[in-house]
């Protein structure tokens, strides 16, 4: 099953990511601080709970997702990123660095031979099946899965650690809470818009809880209809979203996905939000990815939905 | 009735049947005997249209059987076969109904008529089935189901009657009925019967005529009492047989004696 | 059980049709939405026409996503249950099925090419569907046929030869296609009706009706056909023709169904299955019976699909493999 660019968690409820958790509490458990590699090292908990332990000086990492891939070049570390996904394709320099395969079937054997120190993970889902051969090959592997934006700023401080461009990245999420801190303080007064996220039509699919859309829509002073609904990336009920007459209508589309998702789902062709002309479209790299351009979703979102906030 | 005329037929390269030629008479029994792989099956399956012909002729009432449809043959011809493939349950009565298909009035639909069910229980009495006709098919025993064939292919009131191997699965008493019924069906209704057996002794008991077959060809084809000698017999199956008079009806009883024939 | 009788026949089918239609009305009550009893049977009494007091989002809810969705469950579950009533008269086999067979992949692979090549253009998928299975369904019966005829193994391990095929080339196609593109494609590869596309709807019941009525009305030499190829042609039966049209129609059942919501297994065994327990293996009821009591089971399976985790949705094919799978298993060990 294959899906562009997203961790599997679009697909999956939360019962199935916490039994992989236990499981990998359980695993991480069975070999505890297993040395990475070889030289002085440290220990930092990763989004799944695991402690990795991985060396101080690292120059060598593959990335397994397009937000991680963005990380790493965003932080300075561009020129240490050796292997990535087949999706990874921002900035523009991230295409000249081999592939490994795709986000949800990555390929073992290349990413061994690339010998990298650590290898970031975006999913918690297909970490059982390579984590004991990439351990065994003293590759580490670093999970990161935000829930919010602070947990997208998280991600980046902690690569950046990893990394060894601390600085650059405490820099870069400054940089990023300013912007925030500015959309939130522009919108901060006015009426919330009640939004509905279409991640895709036909079926229809959202975002719920889980997902850091929901707090990006919240930041950026809208109040998404399905914010309370449990998951990640649910999949909705047509009969709901029209019931729910959101008066702004977001279009994640564009970027990675092309043309697809450009239109609204039929149940909601009668809702407030077409009538009034309401229905954005953004650019799905903007919003799909939990990485620094996530701030530039943000502040897109916050544009079209207080337009009126933002001067000129 | 039926005739074929040099009827030749290869498949799976190889021709399993040579420029064989016989008639089926009114209310006469032929029966086809000979060793495996003699054509007896496949010319029997000849004559009833379902394998092609290399060479030949079929008649059927003097008609080429190619020019008939499927339906108007099988009110004329009707078939016993070995074993039925009963992988879903079906009652007595249902199975013999499905000999009255011929004569429905669309192919495919319809329900069975009062005459369709008259024709049914009359050929479950005459088999000896009447106690049996609501039971599942599955649960009778071997002999029981070659009656059920039989009584379907008599509920199709066909005047000819082909059999593959009728009595491969029956126990002595049975196979005395069975054949039994054929004789009678040709005696009372003037139907013609083909009976392809393993069995001479059968075969020499209620055959007015006899086809022995070789490897396809036409080995001898008569009377009983002109087919059945010593001499033919041995040259067929390759082993001594005894003929003598059977002590009740007079006709040929063949005794096979298990000696290798040292040539 | 006495032989099937023309009043058997629609005092049985007549008792379906109204249980279906009592669980049209009934599930349309039910959803994520939740809607005033009253006025939904006012306004379903009406056919439409008042509204009863409905607000206007709750008549569109009711009118225009729910009926629709409803409908399409019911002529896919007609669609796949006479399919699969037809596939195992063909194959005489009580455990054929469209599902286990691998057709209904190879009806999702037709549709995956429609959506390739010809996107938009709704029309080309039920065509490319049914293309797709009838490819399929010679795939299966050329391997299940043996001297003795579709033994249960031989089709069990035909069916698995194609459907594990046709997944890998399934998992092919959508690895070469632009992943955004198939995105929706992994729960509609699993039985999806949220999709109900106004468009192939009407389609989609003309076809399951015609279906239906087609294989019924073969349903005697279907009879006679099940119990041996040979013996139907003794009997009278036009074989050949006979299982040129099974082929197709059957074919056709389940490119439309697929084509409209994806694969929802275990419709075609469980269903005919069921009927022919309660109703005898006569096809001339058992094939209606099935058509009827496949849309009632699916209807029903979609409703519980869209209901349980409200407002989020499960996709129907993982409720019929639920009640399906282990049905099935109870039914091997009675066989």
């Amino acid at each position: 099953m294959i899906y562009y660019g997203r961790s599997v968690r679009t697909h999956r409820n939360q019962f199935v990511w916490m039994a992989v958790v236990v499981c990998l509490a359980l695993l991480s458990a069975c070999t505890p601080g297993r040395t990475a590699n070889n030289g002085p090292t440290r220990e930092i908990t990763d989004d799944a709970g695991r402690r990795v332990s991985l060396p101080t000086k690292v120059d060598r990492v593959v990335s397994l997702a397009p937000n991680l891939t963005e990380i790493v070049f965003a932080v300075g570390a561009g020129n240490r990123l050796v292997g990535r996904t087949s999706y990874c394709d921002y900035p523009p320099e991230a295409k000249a660095i081999a592939e490994v395969g795709d986000t949800i079937h990555p390929n073992i054997e290349p990413i061994i031979a690339l010998k990298p120190q650590v290898v970031f993970v975006s999913t918690a889902s297909q970490l059982e099946a390579f984590t004991q051969q990439l351990q065994g090959q003293n590759i580490a592997v670093f999970v990161t899965d935000p829930h919010d934006l602070e947990g997208v700023f998280r991600s980046i401080e902690q690569i950046g650690e990893i990394v060894g461009e601390k600085d650059r990245a405490n820099q870069l999420v400054q940089k990023l809470r300013e912007r925030t801190n500015a959309v939130q303080q522009a919108v901060k007064l006015k009426p919330l818009v009640k939004v509905f996220y279409q991640t895709s039509g036909e079926p229809l699919y959202t975002v719920g809880r889980d997902s850091f859309v929901t707090d990006l829509i919240r930041r950026a002073g809208g109040a998404s209809v399905t914010a309370d609904v449990p998951g990640a990336w649910p999949k909705y009920s047509n009969e709901s979203a029209l019931a729910a007459r959101p008066d702004a209508i977001i279009l994640p589309t564009g970027g990675s996905m092309g043309a697809a998702n450009a239109n609204v789902v039929e149940a909601l062709r009668q809702s407030p939000a077409v009538l009034n002309g309401r229905v954005y479209k953004i650019n799905d790299d903007h919003l799909a990815r939990p990485g620094p351009r996530l701030v530039d979703g943000l502040e897109e979102m916050a544009r079209v939905l207080h337009p009126d906030a933002f001067g000129k | 009735m039926l005739e074929g005329r040099n009827i030749t037929v290869a498949y799976d390269h190889r021709i399993a049947v040579t420029d064989v030629t016989l008639s089926l008479k009114q209310g006469e029994i032929t029966a086809i005997i000979g060793p495996n792989g003699a054509g007896k099956s496949t010319l029997l399956r000849t004559l009833n249209g379902q394998l092609p012909r290399s060479s030949g002729s079929v008649l059927l009432d003097g008609e080429p059987i190619e020019r008939l449809n499927r339906r108007s043959i099988s009110r004329r011809i009707a078939v016993v076969a070995q074993e039925a493939e009963l992988r879903f349950p079906v009652t007595v009565l249902e199975f013999v109904l499905g000999g009255r298909f011929a004569w429905a009035t669309h192919s495919g639909w319809g329900w069975e008529t009062e005459r369709d069910l008259d024709v049914a229980e009359s050929v479950i009495r005459e088999t000896e089935l009447g106690s049996l006709s609501a039971r599942l098919m599955s649960e009778l025993s071997g002999g029981e189901r070659q009656r059920a064939l039989m009584a379907r292919a008599l509920a199709t009131e066909a005047p000819i009657l082909l059999l593959d191997e009728p009595t491969a699965n029956l126990d002595l008493s049975h196979q005395a009925t069975l054949l039994s019924l054929v004789r009678a069906r040709c005696d009372q209704h003037r139907a013609a019967a083909l009976v392809v057996t393993h069995d001479i002794n059968l075969a020499s008991e209620f055959a007015d005529n006899i086809l022995l077959m070789k490897q396809g060809r036409t080995v001898n084809n008569g009377r009983p009492q002109e087919v059945l000698t010593p001499e033919i017999l041995r040259d067929v199956f390759e082993i001594r047989i005894l003929v003598d008079a059977h002590p009740v009806t007079g006709g040929p009883r063949i005794t096979p004696v298990h000696e290798p024939i040292c040539d | 059980m006495n032989r099937v009788t023309l009043r058997k026949t629609i005092v049985a089918c007549a008792v379906l049709a109204a249980a279906l239609l009592l669980a049209i009305v009934l599930m349309s009550l039910l959803g994520s939405e939740p809607l005033p009893v009253r006025a939904s049977l006012c306004a379903l009494a009406s056919f439409g026409t008042s509204t009863c007091g409905l607000t206007q989002d709750q008549f569109a809810i009711l009118f225009q996503i729910r009926l629709p969705r409803i409908l399409l469950a019911a002529a896919v579950g007609g669609s796949l249950a006479t399919a699969g009533a037809g596939y195992q008269a063909l194959l005489r086999n009580p455990l054929a099925e469209p599902y286990l067979l691998g057709i209904s992949n190879g009806a999702a692979v037709g549709t995956m090419i429609a959506l390739v090549f010809f996107g938009t253009i709704e029309w080309t998928r039920p065509i490319l569907a049914f293309g797709g299975a009838l490819v399929a369904t010679l795939a299966v019966y050329r391997l299940a046929r043996g001297r003795a005829g579709a033994t249960p193994e031989r089709l069990i391990l035909a069916g698995v030869i194609v459907t594990t095929f046709l997944s890998s080339v399934i998992v092919f196609v959508t690895v070469l296609m632009d992943a955004t593109k198939i995105r929706s494609f992994t729960f509609w590869l699993l039985g999806d009706l949220s999709g109900t596309s106004k468009a192939l709807l009407p389609l989609t019941i003309v076809i399951t009706v015609a279906g239906a009525l087609a294989l019924t009305l073969h349903a005697r030499s279907l009879n006679l056909l099940m119990l041996g190829e040979r013996d139907a042609f003794d009997l009278g039966v036009e074989v050949g023709r006979v299982r040129i049209l099974v082929f197709l129609v059957a074919s056709l059942l389940v490119g439309s169904s697929v084509a409209a919501s994806g694969s929802v297994g275990y419709v075609g065994l469980v269903v005919p299955h069921l009927a022919r327990l309660s109703l005898g293996s006569d096809n001339r009821i058992s094939i209606p019976a099935a058509a009827l009591g496949g849309a009632l089971f699916v209807i029903v399976a979609d409703t519980v699909a869209r209901t349980i985790i409200a407002p989020r949705e499960l996709p129907v094919g993982a409720i019929t493999a639920l009640i399906g799978a282990p049905l099935f298993i109870y039914l091997l060990k009675r066989a």
